[in-house]
């Protein structure tokens, strides 16, 4: 079971690793900006495709060796569980690696062939963008919040009911092994973090509502849908893991208060689920936006060149103090990362974890 | 309407952005009533300084082109809000072109049908955008 789970897992993480370079925003490779006629050419589709097969095939070895090893050694749960983790964590550096290598041979590609040394530099906005963005609206993050304002108050009137010791930790057999004295607080622990961890998930919704639609000067329709997608499926994804998030633990609350409303596979079975649906949903949400500007019909104009490599340290990290953005789409994968000349970011991923780190050592 | 901007440029980007704009209610890209991005998201957009775009609303709100209200934003002033002011402020822009024109060698003629053709591209592209 465990090794399905890793597998499972680690097959996702490779998949995706290994599509990274064609998932991607298609004007930019490798973390840096190609002029939209060298797109094509031969030696960066070499480079893409040689990553592509070198993650590809790392990941084969490693994973059909994992499996030979847990199934024909006497490994034990822990040492499938350590050796599945190190495995993901293997395939992940590899590939970040081989993104640095390509990334200096990308810039070198570029600035051997002065690609953009007689292009203009410009910057593009769209002034009715932002009429056509799809993102929810953000008053539907409160739903989950109110369930679990409504659990707190559940457990504060069954109190009494609780067993003097609250579980904290379930084995694989769906039987709780992890115990710790009953207070208010140990009490409504578990809603709690989940009420914070929902804070968390409408400040980057509404971080990344607020931050700019940026749009690409030689491909202006191509990165419109891109960016426009991306913002819809980022915050139904968001919605769609934080609700079920919210089910999964106040499912757990509900079982803490009555321990014989569900049965122990059940208990087992629902994390797998859930598991489950955050990965399909992770997979469409790639797929979806990766596949967004593929097909886009383009009127290239000459001579322009939107290269933002100057606020792009190593091509993956994004550090620009003029721009009040709070997140930006990633160069490299599909996604947003933070724009860390803004403090409001920081504010927004690292506040929520301090406090539930805070909570659970309490 | 897509405003481009040139950040390595002479011209000023706040200079750059406002220009664009009239351009743009000249062609009929926007127009009158219609309000533009807050000065947040329009930073952002373009990923510069929400300084400088203020400086660019400001710099239109001068000349009467928009009007900043305090909660609905900037709003494109229409044909009417204009008025005398407006036009002695344009005639002395106008003069140190036009004597710069006749200095370099234009003839009335040349400058006539120059003013003229200018006309003509913005009438035409609005009446394709309508």
């Amino acid at each position: 079971m465990t090794l399905t789970i890793f597998l499972f897992m680690s097959l996702i993480i490779a998949g995706i690793q290994t599509a990274i370079p064609f998932l991607v925003n298609r004007s930019v490779i490798f973390g840096v900006t190609i002029p939209e006629k060298h797109l094509q050419n031969e030696t960066l589709i070499a480079f893409k495709k040689n990553y592509c097969k070198l993650v590809g095939l790392l990941s084969i070895i490693l994973l059909a060796a994992y499996t030979l090893w847990v199934l024909f050694q006497t490994a034990t749960e822990e040492q499938i569980v350590i050796v599945g983790i190190l495995l993901e964590f293997v395939i992940i550096l590899f590939s970040f690696a081989l993104y640095f290598y390509y990334h200096g041979k990308t810039l070198k590609l570029k600035t051997d062939n002065q690609w953009t040394g007689n292009l203009k530099q410009i910057r593009v906005a769209d002034l009715s963008a932002r009429s056509r963005d799809e993102m929810l609206p953000w008053q539907v993050f409160l739903l989950p919040m109110i369930i679990t304002i409504g659990v707190i108050g559940y457990t504060l009137l069954q109190y009494d009911l609780l067993p003097q010791q609250i579980p904290t930790h379930w084995g694989p057999s769906g039987q709780p092994d992890a115990f710790t004295e009953k207070t208010l607080l140990s009490a409504i622990l578990m809603p709690l973090t989940l009420f914070v961890m929902q804070l968390m998930f409408l400040g980057i919704h509404l971080g990344t509502k607020k931050s700019g639609i940026k749009l690409s000067g030689e491909s202006t329709e191509a990165s419109r849908q891109r960016q426009l997608a991306l913002r819809k499926y980022s915050s139904w994804l968001m919605f769609f893991v934080s609700f079920l998030i919210t089910v999964l633990l106040s499912f757990f609350q509900l079982q803490i208060i009555h321990p014989d409303i569900i049965s122990a596979t059940a208990m087992f079975a629902i994390p797998l689920g859930f598991l489950f649906l955050i990965l399909v949903g992770t997979i469409v949400f790639a797929v979806r936006v990766g596949r967004s500007d593929k097909f886009a019909i383009e009127t290239i104009e000459e001579k322009l060149t939107d290269s933002d490599d100057s606020h792009w340290k190593g091509g993956l990290f994004y550090f620009n103090k003029n721009d009040p953005s709070i997140f930006v789409e990633k160069r490299f994968g599909v996604g947003w990362t933070i724009n860390l000349a803004n403090p409001i970011g920081y504010l927004i991923i690292f506040v929520p974890l301090i406090a539930i780190l805070l909570f659970s050592f309490l | 309407m897509i405003i481009r901007i040139e950040p390595e440029s002479e011209v000023p980007i706040y200079l750059q952005i406002a220009n664009q704009i009239i351009e743009g209610i000249a062609r009929g890209h926007i127009h009158p009533g219609q309000s533009l991005p807050s000065v947040r998201t329009f930073a952002a957009d373009l990923g510069i300084n929400m300084h400088t775009v203020n400086k660019s609303y400001h710099h239109l709100e001068q000349k009467g082109i928009i009007q900043i209200m305090p909660k609905s934003g900037a709003i494109i002033a229409s044909p009417q809000d204009f008025n005398e002011t407006s036009i002695t402020r344009l005639k002395d822009a106008f003069k140190p072109l036009i004597a710069e024109s006749l200095v370099v060698g234009m003839s009335h003629q040349q400058i006539q049908e120059l003013v003229t053709s200018m006309i003509e591209v913005f009438k035409n592209s609005k009446e394709e955008t309508q």
